[in-house]
């Protein structure tokens, strides 16, 4: 209950409709028991039983038709208010669901990459999904059940013992039973449900597995054993889907057969009733109460279903909560954050940083600086840290130990928007997202003044969002992607730079994401440029026109650009080669040869692996062979 | 997450070929289906007696009393008892068809899921290799699950609710006509609407429902991008823009679940306010024959309050099987749709396939010959297409292997090595000249002969679901645990594998997620060995960070499974290369050199090169 607590507020955000929608179930629930009074009445009416006095001459056709009007007005109201209870009870139980689901993306967008490290996607979306529809499901129709369920008895139970308090009592020791017994099938229609549905999930992945593994199921000549086993499973799966249906599948007609054996119960006593001298029971009232008793039939299948949607929406809501109360470790903060700073000029420093994952150190004291507009090449064997570096001075983690300057000043003092407004990354492996090459290059333009979705608000009365407004600029994209190398490309997609990317649209090869996360980054022209391996499946001739129009916007820019290539790097104003976690070279291109550490070497091999190209049409890779020269054991592996 | 296929149509008209197809598969059934139409039947016929023994109790004991023609009130609670007892033990009886009529039906749904199943994937077990390349997983999974439930669905909510749903029709009908045909009439006039409503409101819902499954679609790709690429929007600081497409989004959704929030209920009141419609109109035409205002006054008392409240009875359970009625036709397009699609994998061409006169063969020396062959991945390359043609992969390999002998195959990505090993297995056929094993073409030999005598090992061994002992013997319980342990040991990763929880019961999670890459090359080479095969096929792909211990493991390993057999390698470690007995280097699809180790270094050619590089590597990481 202490997690349903943590519901309210959302619940609040929907009073008024939760008010009406429950009320309207009381009043719907007490009109639909109508029809059966008129239908007493009326057959009293006929059988002369109006009252005690057999000299009473029953009723006149216009007073019949007058009930029969009652009994069409008397459902009209019950329906008109049930339609009332689902479009404010359902509504708003959908309603709550995008507030939740709207308030969980915000908070999802302030966690930090340490969160995002932690959680698998996968896992994240079963809760926005399937765990949301659970709490949905709660709020809506468990909400809407529970009323019901009581104010149905409630009703019921009045009118039944109004007409006979013996009958009653009769109905009240049987519900009893009826409902228990129902209670105990829905519950093994849980159980039982889920086993089917287990073994379907097997069955799929089985099936999964084996075409995805086509190529070992037909190498080693098993498809024979495959489809046996696959028999097995199906088999297994129709003795469980079977036992389902022996508790499922007759579920309405052992309601019927209950319902049935209660009627027979109520004819026997209530007809002694009817039978007995002196009798106020009348027939009439006889078929008003078999009818009211009718009317609980689906309330009492109910009362077995509802504890399973409760208890299933509020753990659902649980793991839900544990997103909303997940915290970023990276975040501005109120004090140390120093909301004036809104511009850089790009000087960077590393001062002594070190950075601990557990107790695997992956930086290692770093010392660093890079003059503002310099140009600072990083390489390095792979797990050697160069990434980190990056990822530390955009604040996607915040060191162990030491400090991260830009212009003097911790980033950690600078608010992170204008830190990463600054800052423009190309990644390793660049994600790009499912819209048209226009947005994914203007990705980072233009966002600085829209306003924020409310959160925490109920969406009723809330006006539909306006579209969002402001397409990047085109000239600009256009000649971000002409200094990345783009622009042919595009040019050859259908719709050029409306061409979109993604399962609806084009797919791009490795070096054309590279390129487009390339222009994407540099259309920001920002102070500080980072190009993390981001030319690594671009050929050599293009590389060149790349780099040339790095060159070209890069002036008055810092520039740091991790690469293998020497090709890539021997033009930085400064190369720095990081070994385990440390700067183990640093210098000039020139000065690096000279010195014959890792550096020269690598040289040496990319000059063999061109050589090899010279005369082979189909070269081998030289990025290839830098891999493999990275992948070469170091001591520590070794010794692991 | 599943998203909406291209090829699927969500519905489809009738189709009497396709029908008869899928009735093809009820036929084994025959007995169930019969017995399942004949407690139909008895139920039908029961249903409608419960109220006829309510009418008779009220105008028999529970009436007269009160009209004041009382005969005697023992005899009338004696017959009362009687009618209800009689009520009781129907119901139970009902209850008993009912049962065994669902049991009946879900046997027969289930089993002919089952078969339709079995067949699919039967089919996909022979269709060849490039049917998988062509056709992603996803899709093909679709076929073995929901489009089969979807024939289920048809089958035991379709037909079968047809039959049941048209018999208790007929059977009401018929008795309330008997009972009294005018009031029958006036109760009937309720129910074509309650059919058209049905089926008008069903349309609606069925629209609003495919719109919010749209929606949830795009809402779901939205949140699967955002969350992935979220750090990306992070530094490029659009989370403001991304909360605001993704509002967008949402509340489209939240419209349309509105939407069909809105239709649903509107249907569910309409419904409930017809049935009552019908009530009123019986309760006032019974009044006004009873009271004997009929125009004519013969039918004066004809009607009694008994039969009243029995077509109130009546009249509200024909609301079940009209709507259900309704229900049929829908379920019947989309199994249309779905039928259509798993007939069409059914239909599929094997391409290649085993002629009839195939070879069977018990065991081989183990000598492969390529003879002039000339392949192409692309089904539309014949033997006629020109030389010059792009799409040729192997371009004229002539290549002899005796058996037992190892061989090499060097050259770069796309030069045609994994194409040759694929031939081997007859994965593919090829479009001109022959690949022949023992000297006989692979075309003549049974497949599955050919693939138990030749073992493929993929550096990235694929595991299956079970345990790693299931993994080595690809299931089959007739390989004694003493020869996987004897493999294990050989190959070298035995103690690793008893180190494990529970040693060769270990359960495999996620792929083998958690073994390492040399571990799982070892389990592959294991794997290989256990199978025993004449010619084996290695690709070995050293992309991955392996550890010198483990290099100099797999070598070992691979040393010692080649023995003896014919091998066809695809190396990119040197020491690898170096213990072959033959090194071929291809580019291009063709042959440009072959020979020893030594030979190819004196010669001076592309390996030679190749050689230096790697030479210069490997020094430079010691």
């Amino acid at each position: 209950m202490d997690s349903f607590r943590t519901l309210i507020p959302y619940l609040r955000l929907h009073q008024r409709q939760y008010v009406i929608g429950l009320i309207a179930v009381v009043i719907a629930n007490s009109f639909s028991l109508l029809p059966y009074y008129f239908i007493r009445l009326t057959i009293d009416g006929l059988t002369g039983q109006v009252d005690t006095d057999p000299a009473t001459t029953g009723i006149t056709l216009g007073t019949a038709g007058l009930y029969a009007l009652g009994i069409v007005g008397a459902a009209l109201t019950s329906g008109a208010f049930m339609l009332l209870m689902r479009r404010m009870i359902v509504i708003a139980s959908r309603q709550t669901e995008y507030e939740i689901r709207r308030d969980l993306f915000a908070h999802l967008q302030g966690l930090d990459k340490p969160y995002y490290d932690r959680a698998r996607t996968g896992d994240l979306m079963n809760r926005l999904t399937g765990d949301l529809s659970a709490v949905r499901e709660m709020l809506g129709f468990g909400a809407w059940q529970i009323v019901n369920i009581v104010s149905g008895f409630v009703t019921a139970f009045a009118v039944m013992f109004s007409l006979s308090w013996q009958l009653t009592l009769i109905v009240l020791a049987i519900v009893p039973v009826i409902v228990g017994v129902l209670t105990y099938l829905a519950r093994q229609i849980n159980v039982r449900h889920r086993l089917a549905q287990e073994q379907n999930s097997l069955i799929a992945a089985k099936a999964q597995e084996n075409f995805s593994g086509a190529r070992v199921v037909k190498g080693y000549a098993i498809e024979n054993r495959e489809i046996d086993d696959y028999r097995a499973m199906n088999l297994e799966l129709l003795r469980r889907n079977i036992a389902l249906t022996k508790v499922d599948g007759p579920l309405r007609s052992f309601m019927s057969l209950l319902l049935g054996l209660a009627f027979g119960v109520i004819l026997l006593v209530g007809g002694r009733l009817i039978l007995a001298p002196d009798s106020t029971f009348t027939v009439g009232m006889f078929v008003q109460f078999v009818g009211t008793l009718e009317r609980l039939t689906f309330p009492m299948l109910m009362v077995g279903w509802i504890t399973g949607v409760t208890q299933r929406g509020l753990a659902s809501w649980l793991r839900l909560k544990e997103i909303f109360d997940s915290q970023a470790l990276v975040r501005d903060e109120p004090g140390r954050t120093d909301p004036t700073l809104r511009t850089m000029t790009g000087d960077v420093t590393f001062e002594n940083v070190s950075l601990r994952y557990g107790d695997r150190t992956v930086l290692n004291g770093v010392n660093l600086h890079v003059p503002a507009g310099t140009f600072l090449g990083v390489t390095g064997p792979t797990g050697s840290g160069k990434t980190v570096l990056a990822q530390l001075l955009t604040r996607s983690m915040d060191p162990t130990a030491g400090r991260v300057l830009v212009d003097g000043q911790d980033v950690r003092v600078l608010p992170l928007r204008t830190l990463r407004d600054a800052i423009s990354v190309v990644p390793q492996e660049p994600f790009l997202f499912s819209d048209t090459i226009a947005n994914n290059i203007g990705f980072g333009l233009d966002n600085r003044d829209l306003p924020p979705v409310p959160t925490g608000v109920s969406v009723v009365g809330a006006p539909p969002p306006d579209d969002i407004p402001q397409q990047p600029d085109p000239a600009r994209v256009r000649e971000a992607a002409r200094l990345a190398g783009l622009t042919e490309d595009v040019d050859g997609f259908p719709q050029g730079f409306d061409t979109s990317l993604g399962e609806r649209g084009v797919t791009l090869s490795g070096g054309q994401r590279q390129r487009t996360a390339i222009a994407r980054a540099i259309v920001r022209e920002p102070r500080i440029l980072i190009l993390d391996d981001s030319l690594s499946a671009v050929d050599t001739e293009t590389e060149r026109r790349i780099l040339d129009g790095l060159r070209e916007i890069s002036r008055g820019r810092t520039v740091i650009l991790i690469a293998h290539r020497v090709s890539t790097l021997r033009h930085a104003d400064q190369i720095v080669v990081l070994e385990e976690g440390r700067v183990t070279e640093q210098g000039s291109h020139d000065e690096l040869l000279e010195r014959g550490g890792h550096y020269a070497q690598l040289e040496r091999l990319q000059r063999l692996a061109s050589d090899l190209d010279a005369d082979d049409e189909a070269p081998l890779d030289p990025e290839a062979a830098a891999d493999r020269l990275e992948t070469a054991p170091t001591p520590e592996q070794v010794t692991r | 997450m599943t998203r909406p296929d291209a090829t699927d149509a969500f519905q489809k008209g009738f189709d009497t070929q396709l029908t008869r197809r899928i009735l093809h598969y009820v036929r084994p059934y025959l007995p169930l289906v019969i017995g399942g139409v004949l407690l139909a039947l008895l139920i039908s016929l029961a249903a409608p007696v419960f109220a006829l023994i309510q009418r008779h109790a009220i105008d028999t004991y529970l009436s007269p009393l009160a009209l004041g023609t009382a005969p005697d009130r023992d005899v009338l609670r004696r017959g009362l008892t009687g009618a209800a007892l009689l009520y009781m033990g129907l119901k139970v009886v009902e209850f008993a068809l009912q049962y065994a009529f669902t049991l009946a039906i879900g046997y027969l749904g289930q089993n002919v899921l089952r078969d339709i199943r079995a067949d699919v994937f039967g089919k996909l077990q022979r269709l060849p290799l490039a049917y998988f390349d062509q056709n992603p997983v996803g899709r093909l999974i679709t076929r073995v699950t929901s489009d089969v439930d979807a024939i289920n669905q048809f089958i035991t909510g379709g037909l079968v609710s047809l039959i049941q749903s048209s018999f208790i029709i007929v059977v009401y009908v018929v008795i309330m006509l008997s009972v009294n045909w005018q009031l029958a009439l006036i109760s009937f006039t309720v129910l074509p609407v309650l059919f058209l409503a049905t089926n008008y409101f069903r349309a609606r819902l069925r629209d609003a429902f495919r719109e919010t499954r749209t929606q949830q679609a795009t809402v779901n790709s939205k949140l699967n991008e955002n969350i992935t690429g979220m750090l990306t929007v992070q530094l490029f600081g659009r989370e403001r823009r991304s909360a605001l497409d993704f509002n967008l989004s949402n509340r489209a959704l939240l419209s349309a679940n509105e939407n069909s929030v809105k239709w649903f209920s509107l249907f569910m009141p309409v419904v409930a306010v017809l049935g009552q419609v019908a009530v009123a109109l019986i309760l006032y035409f019974a009044a006004r024959q009873i009271l004997g205002v009929d125009a004519s006054g013969a039918l004066a008392g004809a009607i009694t309050v008994g039969t009243l409240f029995a077509f109130v009875q009546l009249s509200q359970q024909l609301f079940q099987p009209i709507q259900d009625l309704a229900d049929v036709f829908n379920n019947l397009q989309a199994a249309m749709a779905s039928s259509e699609r798993i007939f069409g994998v059914l239909d599929t061409d094997e391409s290649v396939k085993d002629r009839p006169d195939a070879r069977t063969l018990t065991n081989f020396e183990g000598s492969v010959e390529f003879r002039k062959v000339w392949f192409a991945y692309d089904q539309t390359v014949t033997a006629d297409t020109p030389d010059t043609d792009d799409r040729w992969i192997l371009r004229g390999i002539d290549l002899d292997i005796r058996p037992g002998e190892s061989v090499a195959l060097v050259g770069a990505t796309g030069a045609g090595k994994t194409s040759v090993t694929a031939l081997v297995s007859r994965f593919y056929d090829v479009q001109r000249g022959s690949v022949n094993v023992d000297g006989i073409d692979v075309k003549d030999l049974a497949q599955h002969d050919l693939r138990r005598h030749v073992g493929v090992v993929l550096q990235d061994v694929f595991l299956f679901a079970g345990t790693i002992e299931s993994n080595l013997t690809l299931n089959n319980p007739d390989i004694p645990h003493e020869r996987v342990i004897e493999a294990c040991r050989y190959v070298g990763v035995h103690d690793y594998i008893l180190s494990l929880d529970r040693g060769y019961q270990t359960e495999v999670r996620e792929r083998g997620a958690t073994l390492s890459t040399g571990q799982k090359q070892l389990l592959a080479f294991a794997r290989a060995l256990i199978q025993n095969p004449d010619i084996l096929l290695v690709l070995d792909e050293a992309t991955a960070n392996v550890d010198t211990e483990t290099e100099l493991r797999i070598q070992q390993a691979l040393t010692r499974v080649m023995q003896g057999r014919t091998s066809i390698i695809i190396a990119h470690r040197l020491s690898t290369i170096e213990h072959c007995d033959r090194i071929v280097v291809m580019r291009r699809g063709r042959i440009v050199e072959q020979g020893s180790h030594h030979q190819l270094l004196e010669k001076g050619g592309y390996y030679a090169r190749l050689h230096r590089l790697q030479y210069a590597q490997a020094d430079a990481a010691d």
